[in-house]
């Protein structure tokens, strides 16, 4: 087993790691950036290293300065937690060569999945579907009728130099299909002078759905259940439940079984996962991509199933075989992730800056993954995500209502926080009966200015205004106790209140 | 104390007073009727750092961020950011926008970032909506642009600098 294990990242996923290797009593060794040295995982790990200034390139993307570290400080393993070095396949290889275990896959796996063109076409061949459409160009209408029948409908017609919708139809039924199908690509050849088109299958209702694999280097591989990933906003994902709630059983089952298949037709080791996308009316998925690492929203199968992933992944990589059997895998209850970033929460823009007061909720089934504390300057150089927050429910009803509760109890004043629109998600009625889609924040929130109609303005006004008043009191600017008399308020008013401000 | 606050786009006027065991405070949106509010101050109290507020019965947990005339409260997994002028500071803004309110002005980082790319030059004219410069904070650009036709004065930093929130990043002079 390992002795020593640098964790090649920063924020939480590196508490994440250093937790796993506190737990098999492993030491930990971090590294940093010149913007991190206050950062908590630099605190908390048993050794630290400085690599280079704060921009990612120069630290944490600096293969070579982390493996002379590696070296110096003669660590067994490196665990690349997401993002960074995590999906680098030269980083892999460098390590092997310096004899130095990766936590994670194969270098041959990262490179074939990192390249989306040769793992679609791998995938196919392993028999995972993907969406379906024509092999290339179609030439006619009566050759998008023949095509159309085995992509099944509804249908996009789309033109190979198109965009912006321009040259772009959607055919639901074949009698639709043919005038369709010259408008297309009349549209085409006026626009973009070129009526080349092809046909895709149209995903109705979509849903962001993956499946958590893992497997060991003894080839057994195994499944931990599906994830939705839809609520997104700047398509990046910002809340994560497990199980979905729009994927009937059956489906679940399938989905995890190719994800088996296909991880075992690569030679998949350590965790990894497949992410499709549903349609939500006719329940079909198809393959988007594989992650080849850690996903921020692990901790949700880990709720659910009850297991510890990063501690799996630091034992498979020491050839070990995989603690668990299919069978014993089960998702129990319903778990859901919230990703506290520091924004704004109408806007998206990242808030970076100094955390005045942190408060992180507590509670039964709550669990925090956070880097936050009181005081810490939030860098202006990495992700805007400083805490993770999850809670689990025998029911997905409770789930959610525990969740809404934490997100209550959660402070993080000083900066802002994406907080208020958690709260409000989880009262849309989209989210609520589970039928909300990756357009869920464009199409169906609404007004993203609501979230701030929760909570008695007034509430707000009268602290704030005490809390004003005490500061000028404090400051000797004002007389405090001494009230002027009504005829003085009358007249200042009057003279006030022309200003603008 | 008299205050001037706003929040959502309305306009209140706000006057706290306070004796040995209460904090009176007198609340009226702009045009609508005064609300009186007398809070015992045994239910506006300060904890360690937060402040526990029960109001109407309510409880919240409040924690108040801010100095001067800006305040941000949180409470209850939302927040208000409230400007607040009392009659001191709203008499000192009345002065300072005292005379004619021009194109001259400055820009000022709304975040806190580093300064990626610059595309003015000191003395150089720009129209409305000529990109001035990008921020780039949290591996987001974000291009800023002239709200209006100006000419550069001075330019406080250069490229690659970090720069504070609040930082005045160009100042600007009415065209000639």
């Amino acid at each position: 087993m390992f002795k020593k294990i640098l964790i090649a990242n920063r924020g939480e996923i590196a508490l994440r790691v250093i937790r796993a290797c506190r737990d098999l009593e492993i030491e930990s060794v971090a590294v940093f950036s010149e913007a991190d040295r206050n950062s908590l995982h630099v605190i908390l790990a048993d050794e630290d290293h400085y690599i280079g200034p704060a921009p990612s390139k120069e630290s944490y993307l600096n293969v070579d300065k982390i493996i002379e570290v590696c070296k110096k400080s003669k660590v067994d393993a490196v665990h690349p937690g997401y993002g960074f070095l995590s999906e680098n396949e030269d980083f892999c290889a460098k390590l092997k060569a310096a004899g130095i275990t990766f936590i994670g896959p194969s270098p041959e796996c990262i490179a074939l999945m990192g390249d989306k063109i040769q793992a679609k076409k791998t995938m196919q061949a392993a028999g995972v579907p993907t969406v379906p459409g024509s092999a290339g160009r179609v030439k006619d209408a009566a050759e998008a009728v023949v095509v159309a029948k085995q992509v099944g409908y509804p249908i996009l017609i789309k033109a190979a130099s198109g965009g912006g919708g321009k040259g772009m139809r959607l055919v639901t039924k074949e009698s639709e299909l043919e005038s369709a199908f010259r408008s297309a690509q009349n549209e085409a050849r006026n626009f973009f002078a070129d009526d080349t088109v092809y046909i895709e299958r149209y995903i109705q209702a979509p849903k962001h759905i993956e499946i958590q694999v893992f497997g060991d280097t003894h080839g057994n591989v195994v499944h931990l259940y599906d994830r939705e990933c839809s609520i997104q906003r700047r398509h990046q994902k910002i809340i994560e439940e497990s199980p979905s709630p729009s994927v009937p059983e059956n489906v679940r089952k399938q989905m995890g079984d190719i994800a088996v298949k296909a991880a075992r037709a690569i030679g998949y080791f350590s965790a990894g996962t497949f992410e499709f996308i549903l349609d939500n009316v006719s329940k079909e998925f198809f393959f988007m991509e594989m992650n080849t690492r850690l996903q921020v929203e692990h901790p949700i199968t880990e709720m659910v199933c009850g297991v510890d992933l990063v501690q799996e992944q630091i034992f498979v990589a020491a050839g070990k075989k995989l603690s668990w059997k299919q069978e014993n895998i089960q998702q129990k209850g319903h778990a859901i992730e919230a990703r506290i970033c520091a924004e704004d929460p109408v806007t998206f823009a990242p808030n970076p800056g100094l955390i005045r007061r942190c408060r992180h909720p507590q509670g039964p089934f709550i669990r925090i993954d956070s880097y936050a504390y009181p005081d810490y300057e939030v860098p202006i150089h990495y992700d805007p995500m400083v805490a993770k927050l999850i809670a689990w429910g025998n029911t997905r009803e409770d789930a959610i209502r525990r969740l809404s509760r934490a997100l209550d109890e959660f402070t993080l004043s000083g900066i802002k926080t994406n907080i208020p629109l958690h709260k409000s998600i989880l009262e849309q009625p989209k989210f609520l009966d589970g039928s909300y889609t990756t357009q869920f924040i464009e199409k169906d929130f609404g007004d993203l200015k609501d979230i701030f109609s929760r909570v008695d303005d007034r509430v707000f006004l009268l602290s704030a205004a005490i809390e004003a008043y005490n500061y000028h009191k404090d400051r000797g600017s004002w007389k405090a106790n001494e009230a002027p008399s009504r005829w003085a308020i009358s007249g200042r008013n009057r003279t006030l209140r022309t200003t603008e401000f | 104390m008299n205050f001037q606050a706003k929040l959502k786009g309305k306009e209140y006027f706000i006057s706290v007073t306070e004796d040995l065991r209460t904090w009176n405070v007198t609340l009226q949106e702009k045009g609508k009727a005064t609300e009186v509010h007398e809070i015992l101050k045994e239910n506006f109290k300060r904890m360690d750092q937060a402040i526990s507020f029960l109001f109407e019965n309510s409880s919240y947990m409040i924690d108040v961020v801010g100095q001067g005339t800006q305040y941000t409260v949180y409470t209850r997994g939302s927040y208000r950011e409230i400007p607040l002028f009392n009659d001191e500071s709203l008499l000192h803004e009345s002065l300072k926008g005292g005379g004619s309110v021009g194109a001259a002005g400055s820009l000022k980082a709304g975040m806190p970032g580093k300064i990626s790319d610059v595309f003015v030059k000191v003395g150089q004219k720009v129209d409305a909506g000529q990109p001035l410069l990008i921020m780039e904070a949290m591996k987001m650009e974000n291009e800023m642009k002239a709200s209006h036709a100006c000419v550069v004065k001075e330019i406080r930093f250069k490229k690659g600098d970090s720069v504070e929130s609040g930082a005045v990043l160009i100042s600007f002079e009415d065209p000639k």
